[in-house]
């Protein structure tokens, strides 16, 4: 196994997941992330791994860059791969699909810096690999973690309540 | 001393204090009742944030265009999803008439060659009137698209295509719309072995009219199911007469059914949905895209398996209308499963399930009726009759028996320890 192929086993599941919630979209992520891993095959060494991949898919929807399409090939089998061996999610439901507009909403509501470090920190991120990918002092990640989570959390139940209302509304 | 910040608290809950900083912060939390109920809070506030950014995770495919990926919702999304509607209402009025004839044509039995050339002559000018688009995604079939990474990609570029017959609402190009649509999760799945989407969307919708053209000369088109487009590609390849659209339709059909026959393991084996069935658990698995199986298991004496059956009730509940208005025919009406969104996927296999055997036969015993294949077994372990039906040659449906078998396997393995 090169050592790309071991990355991608080890981070892929995370960094799309992390991707996915922070584009909404999982061909983009799925996108991105591999071409993280191509980024990475790049690098001589690369010294957290971890921070390192976030920091530089980060940075790839930042700016979107150009892409490698002959590696992603490869890194699109094993994905492909992966998928197989997971087990599909049930079908989204209208209640389901609700709450994740809402979701979407309420994270779209964070500031930047404060989702990436949220996103960040559910994938299993420790405060020094967040301060490390998104340039931050060690110290602030938990103002900044705790921030986001207080501000997410209200607006999603923001977002819950006026719903609440104009269903009332419409039932009566 | 000081309060805690919020920070700080988050920090402490998050195990990234130092292990002096730790212990003050617990220190200071036994006498301060104001800061227990902040820390208090804030577990809340994890947790609940978690709990949001799960709700995430089932982010659509194909949302945004790959290739340019910074226009998020494209209009012509809404239009299709519009046309799609229009469409699944059609095709019911549709097949709920010429439904019953199609059926007859593709159950019956021997492949006459005459009947297939015809066949596939009739597809083709199912195709021609396209004009325009047809010509279009003719063109983009035929440069060999690199498309491993990138089938939302294309099959966004014949959804484009596709679409503008639309306006001039004819069934036939409107359904073409529908398949271009959904056959994005299965292209991905076969991309592997081909470059996907754009044939397939072809080689759908006119399925219920070479049936019908097969009838009309008196001789009929193979078994059932994934065979007859099968059988109807292989044909029109080898006739070596075919035109190039023609050239177009059959590679895809002809890989469709390889992926499906011959790797035998390759095809996908999506659970779409529970239907509510009383004592038994019911999961209506997609085989291939507008091809499902049914397959019944008892639950009575399992305390998980209740569990299961009654979430998935309450999650199928909103999608069950959406079921029952599903045209009644199998394979025939593969154009309007093709064109229906996933959730309304029809059910039609349930239809003519027998109800499960309370005694366990010993065997597997397999019965035919109406061209769909029952198969019935005791399950190794529990006993329990487990049955499973579909609208296919019994072969095909015994290598999907083999696989559920197998993932049952796995997934009870996975659970016992």
């Amino acid at each position: 196994m090169t050592d790309v192929e071991r990355l991608f086993r080890t981070y892929n599941a995370a960094l799309v997941r992390y991707l996915t919630r922070r584009l909404g979209d999982r061909d983009w992520a799925e996108e991105v992330a591999q071409e993280t891993f191509v980024r990475a095959l790049r690098q001589t060494s690369i010294q957290n791994e971890r921070a390192w991949l976030f920091a530089v898919a980060t940075n790839l929807v930042r700016d979107e860059a150009r892409k490698d399409m002959r590696r992603r090939k490869h890194l699109a089998l094993l994905a492909e791969q992966e998928r197989d061996e997971m087990v599909e999610p049930e079908e989204t439901t209208i209640e389901r699909a609700q709450e994740a507009a809402m979701a979407r909403k309420a994270v779209d509501a964070l500031a930047e810096r404060d989702r990436l470090a949220l996103l960040m920190r559910e994938e299993g991120l420790d405060y020094n690999e967040i301060a490390e990918a998104l340039e931050l002092s060690p110290g602030s990640v938990g103002t900044t973690l705790s921030r986001a989570r207080r501000r997410l959390v209200e607006s999603y139940e923001a977002l819950q309540k006026s719903r609440e209302e104009r269903e009332k509304n419409a039932a009566s | 001393m000081q309060h805690l910040d919020e920070g700080t608290i988050h920090s402490w809950l998050d195990g990234a204090l130092s292990a002096d900083e730790a212990a003050r912060v617990e220190a200071h939390l036994k006498e301060c009742p104001e800061c227990e109920a902040a820390v208090a809070e804030a577990r809340g506030f994890i947790a609940a944030s978690s709990r949001i950014l799960t709700a995430l995770d089932n982010a659509p495919r194909g949302v945004i265009p790959v290739a340019a990926p910074k226009k998020r919702v494209d209009p012509i999304v809404w239009r299709v999803a519009a046309t799609l509607l229009v469409v699944a209402a059609g095709t019911l009025v549709v097949f709920r008439n010429g439904g019953r004839e199609a059926r007859i044509a593709t159950t019956n039995a021997d492949t006459g060659q005459s009947a297939i050339t015809a066949t596939s002559q009739n597809a083709t000018t199912a195709v021609a009137p396209m004009a325009p688009t047809g010509d279009e995604t003719t063109r983009m079939t035929a440069e060999p698209t690199p498309s491993l990474s990138k089938p939302g990609n294309s099959t966004r570029g014949t959804t484009n295509g596709g679409l503008q017959p639309s306006a001039g609402p004819t069934e036939k190009s409107a359904a073409k719309v529908g398949a271009a649509n959904t056959s994005t999760p299965t292209s991905r799945a076969l991309s592997a072995i081909a470059p996907p989407v754009v044939d397939r969307a072809e080689a759908r919708p006119p399925a219920s009219q070479p049936n019908i053209a097969a009838r009309d000369d008196g001789k009929v088109a193979a078994p059932v199911g994934g065979a007859v487009t099968g059988n109807i590609s292989t044909s029109s390849g080898d006739a070596g007469q075919a035109a190039p659209a023609q050239q177009t339709l059959s590679p895809m059909r002809l890989r469709g059914a390889t992926a499906l026959d011959v790797a035998g393991e390759q095809f996908s084996l999506k659970p779409v949905g529970h239907p509510r069935k009383l004592g038994v658990k019911v999961t209506l698995y997609e085989v291939a895209p507008g091809d499902t199986v049914t397959f019944t298991e008892p639950v009575s004496l399992q305390l998980d398996a209740v569990v299961v059956t009654g979430l998935g009730t309450e999650r199928m509940a909103p999608q069950s209308a959406g079921k029952a208005a599903a045209p009644p025919v199998k394979r025939a009406a593969a154009a309007a499963a093709a064109s229906a969104p996933d959730s309304q996927r029809p059910a039609q296999a349930l239809e003519a399930l027998a109800p499960a055997p309370s005694a366990p036969v010993p065997a597997a015993r397999v019965e035919v009726e109406n061209g769909v294949t029952t198969i019935s077994w005791p399950d190794p372990t529990t006993g329990n009759v487990l049955t499973l039906s579909g609208h296919m040659p019994e072969a095909r449906l015994q290598q999907i028996k083999i696989r559920i078998e197998r993932e049952r396997a796995a997934a009870a393995a996975k659970k016992k320890p």
